[in-house]
This record gives structure tokens, C-alpha cells and sequence, in this order.
């Protein structure tokens, strides 16, 4: 149903713009071949542009359409408006996939946020704008006509008039003009090469024009990232994660939009309250989005039993035995030795093989012959949160160990969980500095309970014999990836060689790491 | 039988064929044109397999230039993508800083319009040649920084650059001006026999100058006097 603000001013005038609103809407859907969005809605909000999206829905700015319907038919007015709004969601940019990518290219040519902004959404404004005047028959060149605001406006109407063959009454520069013209718009395909050509064009006028809010930039306002829902953020970070140069470009981006991005998952609570909010590492986001573009298949172990007692008959109590495992169904409610029942309990039977999925210890080394994960694609990391989440899938726990100089206090140990955010938070950590394992404490750990454990290192570890020799005692799975080809690595093949519960993997390029991860240790770790 | 797609026959035949369609069409072909004309010539300069900057060589590599890029119709923002093209490496089998700095000046040099903008702040690598043998009358402006030999035999053109040049700027420039905004190489005005170069911050070095000026943030360094 169209909804509009309670405080409205003409309240026949909304009415009026409600039923023509809903007479045109099936028409537009039907001319855009039926795009799945709702209803659009009106605002009464003071803005000075013409719509905005939330959550898919166009909301379309009264004080807008009440000052153009003064000199355009209101049935025009609306049309083109929304011709605009659904070209965004059925051409450009399509997806938040694409809208990231358009952003981290401004982004990289022009390296301010607003800038980026601003030359992005005046790129899918031209994209979308004349593929509704090219394939949908729109109104918007009416709209248009009715003249520019700002330089920016005068320039892109300029443009309008150039390459729609229209005459739109427009006086841009027309120096600029011919640097826009011939760009090929709506090619999919060449889109970020034509934003750095469109941005070339109009780089000038942007940086003079920066003082103004975004929003004043374009009459129809400036495209958020509240528009998406939260399943497409999902998966368009996950996309954007494996497409992004450098975990830099990624945190960058995220940075710049995670107030709007994460909005949808915060509407989710909208209750009042205090306390500080809850920052969002960007790093950890990168590795844990780019390691759910893999999956690792795990194999369950064979039980060996189950250790577990089961009452399995009665017997009379006596007085030495315990109270808990009186049956007092079965004693005549008396406690009363020889009279009194208590349960006989005999451990579980297991017919064929029942299997389990460990738990598994991830040890990763973060010295400072690691790569570091926040300038650059750390595969110790991928690889370690790849792992991790083939064990998470599998309702199995995972605990971290990440080291430098452990035993000088270069470490930090994260306990068993299931939490997959605090996983990756301690494996993003990184130390620096020297390498060595603390034994103890990491056996100590392994020996708690029936655990596997993947060991990501360069194998560069001053106590290696040690760490291998105590391995070895292990009857613990364990796995082992070293990165590089470093004399570490021969020695600790050579070493664990004869010991059945080690396998190592080793890689000549760090990019090896996640095909290891998802190809050998497969064939060893898993699988159906 | 009912066609569930006769609601959108119609949709079929109304696409419009907007100027915008033969506007980046020309361009695409003019882009063709251009790499068509810097692949005869890296064709030609490839013959000895090794491209030096030798006095001659580079005379007979901007005449070869000129003779491929005669018939071709440009404009000064074709230049412009142009180097963006040679930049992506893409459909350029072998991009040689040297000729293809060369065939841009010829394209410079040769293009209708007397002022020129270059926008080449976000290209990857950097062109040498650029602004070689510019004639009087035509300005060029480059944003972003160049490679060696820019504005070398310059011969009456200006030549603006907003970022930082090589070495041998202005190397044998006759006369004209070169304004670097930021920093410029060794050797700058090697054999000058005219004109001015005018740098905004560090001079790495200078060449052996026969005549003409340089200035460094505003400070005359060398003047005709001087030589």
C-alpha cells in the first residue's frame, strides 16, 4: 500500500498523487518487464531531491513533484521518476556487487570518499537514465527539460542533449561535454573502464563543486547502500572480498560504506539503549568474506566407543552405593537395602561405525616472516579460516593459537568456540617479531580432548626439532602447511616423515595455499 | 496455445538508436585507427629487435609516425584514451615507452585543435617523448607526471605538466616553453638552443645547455647569458 508522512500539507494533492501513483505503477512494471519491487511511497520529508531507495522501495520526495507538476503534467512527473528509480534496480547498477565495484574503481581514481560518491552516482544516474530513454520510452527527458541546477547538472544535461539527440535547453560546458559523450554507457561489460573515462571528464568539476552536500549534487539524490538487503550485502561482499587487489582495497572500501552497509542488520534491533557500539574489523570481514568463496569437506572420524553409561537394569540398592541412581518407580517408595532398586548402568554398545567431527586447534604463525595480513593477501590466514570453517560446518569447535615468540608473550590463544567472528578475529592477529611455539601449552591443549590440528607456518621456528619431536608423541591428526621453500620446511618433512599422524603440504607460491587447503588436505581430512 | 510472452512482443522493436550509439561506435573505430597505426610502427622500429635513443632513431621513428597517422581522423581526447589504451596493455601487442611516446607527440603535433589536455594522472606506467617537436602555436597540458625526453626538440610549442618529468627534459629544444609543476630529472636541457623551461621544485640535474633558460621555483639557474 503507498504510505506518506502523517504531516502532510495537502492532504487531496497526496491523494490524488496516491490513485495516479497506483494507476502508473503496473504500467511502469510492465514496461520494465515486470521488475520484483514494491509499491513505491511518498515522503513528505524537506529534501531537495527527487527520490530516494530503501530496501528496494522508491520513495519519491513530495516537495519534488509539487514543484514540478507546476509546469509538467503530475502523470509525467511520476513516470519519469520512476523510470529512473526502476532503471537503477533492473540496469545499473543491478546489484550491490556491481555498485561496490563501481564505487572501489572512483574510489581508486579519486581517492576521496564524497568525491567517489558523487562521480559514482552521477555515472549510474547516466547509465540508468538513457536506458530508460533508449529501451523503456521514458518521460525523462520532460523531466530534464525543466533545466539544471549546478554546473554538474548543467554539464550532465549537456550530455543528455548530446547523446539522446534531444533538445533539453542545456548550457554545460561543452569542453567537458565532448569528453563524455562518446563513452559507451551501456556496455556492461566496459563499465569501469568508461567510469575512469567519465570520471577523467569530470574530475574538475566535481573537486570545485566538493563543497556541496552530496545530496545537492543531483536532483535525484545520491544512491545509499541501504537499498540492498542484507542476503545481497552478504554475497556482494563475499564477490567483492575475492575481486578486491589487496585486503588494503577491500578495508578501504568497507570502511567508507560500513555505516550503511551494516544498517540493514542493525535495523534488526531498533530498541533504545546505551553502551558503545561495535566497531567492525575490516580485516577480519575481508578474510572471513574471501574464505566462504571455499569450502573444505571433512571426514568424521571413527568412534572407538562411546563412553557413554546408559541404565541398562536393575539391581538391589546397598547401602554404600550412591542416591543418584535410585529408581524410586520401581521401589515401593521405600529406601530400604535389598528392597530398594537402583539402575544398573553399562556402557553404550556401537553396531558399525558412527563417526564424529573432531574439534580442531588452528595454529598459525604471524612472525615477521609472515606476510601481513593487513596489507596484503595473507594465505596462512585464508588457509587457517578455510580450515576453520570446514570445521565450524560441521558443529565441530575450533580453538586458535596464533604465535610469534610465544614463549616472550608473542601470542594469543582463543579457547574452543563456535563463534566464527572471533575465530577470524585472532586469526587476522598479527605479532611480528621472532618465531617459536610454546609446547606445553600447545599439547596441553591438544591433549585435552580427541583434536586435530592445522599448523599454518613457514616452518621457519628456532625450537622446529622440538615442535616436531612433540608432534610426533601426539596421537592427535595433525596437518601441517608450511609456505615457501625455506630449510625449515625440509627439515620438518624430513622429521615427520615416519609418523603417520603428521602430513605435511608444503607450496612453492603462497597462492598454492588454499588449492592445498581445499585439494590435498582433502584427500586426507575428508571426504564423502 | 497461449504464448506467455506475447505481453512483451512489443518490447522487441522499440529500442530506440540514440546519437549515443554512433558516438561511441566512431570512437571505438578511431580507437582501432590509432592502434592499427602505433602497431605499423612499433612494426617497423621492432626490425632490429633492440629500440635505442639514438639522434637518428628517433628522427626516422616520429617520421614514421607522421606518415601512419596522416590519413587518420582524431581528436585531442582520442589522444587522451589513447595512452589509456597503450596503458591496459590491452589489444597493444607490445607497448615500447619510447615509440609509443613518440607516435602520441606525432599524434599531438598533427591533431586539429592548438590545445591539447592530457589527463594522465592515472595511468600505470609513463610515456617518454611526450610533447616532442611540438610546433608554435599549440599548447599542451599534461596532468600527471612524464618520462624522459619530454618536450625534447620542442619547436615553439607550450608545454604545461602538472606532475614531475625524466631526465633529458627539453634535451635540444629550439625554442618554446616547458613549465614542470613538480620535479624534473637529470641532463634537463641538454644541447637547448632556445626557449624556456621552468621547474617548480627539484632539478636532479642539468645537461650541457648551448642557449635558453631554466628557472627553478621562479630563481633563474641558467640563463643565455650563462651559455
Amino acid at each position: 500500500m503507498a504510505q506518506t508522512n502523517k504531516h502532510r500539507k495537502d492532504p487531496e494533492q497526496v491523494e490524488d498523487l496516491e490513485k495516479l501513483l497506483k494507476r502508473l505503477w503496473p504500467e511502469i512494471r510492465r514496461r520494465h518487464l515486470y521488475p520484483e519491487i514494491p509499491l513505491p511511497r511518498f515522503d513528505d520529508s524537506p529534501s531537495p531531491v527527487a527520490m530516494e531507495i530503501r530496501n528496494k522501495q522508491i520513495i519519491l520526495n513530495l516537495d519534488y513533484i509539487r514543484t514540478m507538476t507546476r509546469s509538467l503534467p503530475a502523470e509525467t512527473v511520476l513516470e519519469a521518476l520512476l523510470d529512473h528509480g526502476v532503471s537503477h534496480y533492473t540496469c545499473c547498477p543491478w546489484d550491490l556487487s556491481t555498485h561496490l565495484r563501481l564505487y572501489a574503481r572512483a574510489k581508486e581514481i579519486l581517492g576521496d570518499r564524497d568525491l567517489a560518491r558523487k562521480a559514482t552516482d552521477l555515472f549510474m544516474d547516466v547509465v540508468a537514465d538513457t536506458h530508460a530513454v533508449k529501451e523503456r520510452q521514458s518521460s525523462l527527458p520532460d523531466l530534464y527539460r525543466s533545466g539544471a541546477q549546478t554546473p554538474v547538472e548543467e554539464v550532465i544535461l549537456a550530455l543528455y542533449e548530446r547523446i539522446w539527440g534531444l533538445d533539453l535547453g542545456s548550457k554545460g560546458d561543452q569542453e567537458t561535454v565532448n569528453r563524455l559523450v562518446s563513452i559507451p554507457y551501456l556496455d556492461k561489460r566496459r563499465w569501469m573502464m568508461s567510469l575512469a573515462r567519465f570520471i577523467r571528464g569530470i574530475r574538475p568539476l566535481l573537486e570545485d563543486d566538493n563543497g556541496s552536500l552530496p545530496d545537492e549534487q543531483t536532483r535525484m539524490g545520491k544512491h545509499g547502500f541501504q537499498q540492498y538487503a542484507p542476503e545481497e550485502i552478504e554475497q556482494a561482499l563475499r564477490e567483492f572480498a575475492r575481486e578486491a587487489g589487496s585486503p588494503e582495497q577491500f578495508v578501504e572500501v568497507f570502511e567508507d560504506l560500513q555505516s550503511e552497509l551494516e544498517m540493514p542488520i542493525q535495523n534488526s534491533s531498533e530498541a533504545m539503549g546505551h553502551g558503545a557500539g561495535n566497531p567492525v574489523d575490516a580485516n577480519r570481514i575481508y578474510y572471513m568474506k574471501l574464505a566462504e568463496n571455499y569450502a573444505l569437506p571433512l571426514l568424521k572420524m571413527p568412534m572407538k566407543g562411546s563412553g557413554y553409561l546408559h541404565p541398562h537394569s536393575h539391581r538391589p540398592w546397598e547401602v554404600c552405593q550412591p542416591f543418584k541412581d535410585l529408581d524410586p518407580w520401581s521401589s515401593f517408595g521405600k529406601f530400604l537395602p535389598g528392597i530398594t532398586q537402583i539402575w544398573e548402568r553399562r556402557e553404550g554398545q556401537i553396531y558399525d561405525k558412527k563417526e564424529k567431527t573432531p574439534d580442531c586447534l588452528v595454529i598459525i604463525d604471524s612472525s615477521g616472516s609472515m606476510v601481513d595480513p593487513r596489507s596484503h593477501l595473507s594465505y596462512a590466514v585464508l588457509g587457517g579460516g578455510c580450515a576453520a570453517d570446514g570445521y565450524l560446518r560441521h558443529d565441530a569447535r575450533v580453538a586458535v593459537y596464533n604465535f610469534s615468540d610465544a614463549p616472550a608473550g608473542g601470542k594469543e590463544y582463543l579457547p574452543f568456540t563456535h563463534s566464527r567472528s572471533l575465530i577470524y578475529q585472532v586469526l587476522c592477529r598479527y605479532f611480528g617479531g621472532g618465531t617459536a611455539l610454546d609446547l606445553e601449552e600447545v599439547t596441553s591443549v591438544a591433549q585435552e580432548s580427541e583434536v586435530d590440528i592445522f599448523l599454518i607456518t613457514d616452518m621457519q621456528i628456532t625450537n622446529l626439532d622440538q615442535t616436531v619431536s612433540r608432534f610426533a608423541r601426539l596421537k592427535n591428526r595433525v596437518t601441517a602447511v608450511h609456505v615457501g621453500k625455506k630449510s625449515g620446511a625440509l627439515r620438518f618433512i624430513k622429521a615427520s616423515v615416519k609418523n603417520q599422524n603428521i602430513s605435511v603440504f608444503g607450496v612453492n607460491e603462497t597462492n598454492d595455499i588454499p588449492r592445498i587447503v581445499l585439494g590435498s588436505v582433502r584427500s586426507y581430512l575428508t571426504c564423502d | 496455445m497461449f504464448n506467455p510472452f506475447e505481453d512483451f512482443k512489443e518490447f522487441l522493436s522499440k529500442a530506440k538508436t540514440l546519437p549515443l550509439d554512433r558516438l561511441s561506435a566512431d570512437h571505438d573505430q578511431i580507437m582501432a585507427e590509432l592502434t592499427s597505426g602505433y602497431g605499423k610502427l612499433v612494426e617497423q622500429e621492432l626490425k632490429s629487435l633492440v629500440w635505442f635513443v639514438e639522434h637518428n632513431r628517433v628522427i626516422e621513428a616520429y617520421k614514421t609516425a607522421t606518415e601512419v597517422i596522416q590519413d587518420l581522423s582524431y581528436d585531442a581526447h582520442s589522444i587522451e584514451d589513447f595512452c589509456y589504451v597503450l596503458d591496459s596493455g590491452v589489444d597493444i601487442p607490445y607497448l615500447i615507452s619510447g615509440p609509443a611516446g613518440i607516435y602520441v607527440a606525432a599524434l599531438c603535433n598533427h591533431v586539429a585543435e592548438d590545445k591539447i589536455v592530457l589527463r594522465l594522472g592515472e595511468m600505470k606506467r609513463t610515456l617518454h617523448f611526450l610533447g616532442y617537436r611540438l610546433p608554435y602555436g599549440k599548447s599542451l597540458r599534461i596532468e600527471g607526471d612524464t618520462g624522459n625526453f619530454t618536450g625534447s626538440a620542442l619547436q615553439g610549442g607550450d608545454i604545461t605538466v602538472t606532475g614531475a618529468t625524466g631526465d633529458w627534459t627539453g634535451a635540444g629544444m629550439t625554442e618554446g616553453k616547458i613549465s614542470i609543476q613538480k620535479n624534473c630529472g637529470r641532463n634537463t636541457g641538454e644541447w637547448m638552443q632556445g626557449g624556456e623551461i621552468w621547474v617548480g621544485s627539484r632539478i636532479r640535474g642539468l645537461g650541457r645547455i648551448t642557449s635558453g633558460q631554466i628557472y627553478q621555483a621562479g630563481e633563474a639557474v641558467v640563463d643565455s647569458l650563462m651559455a
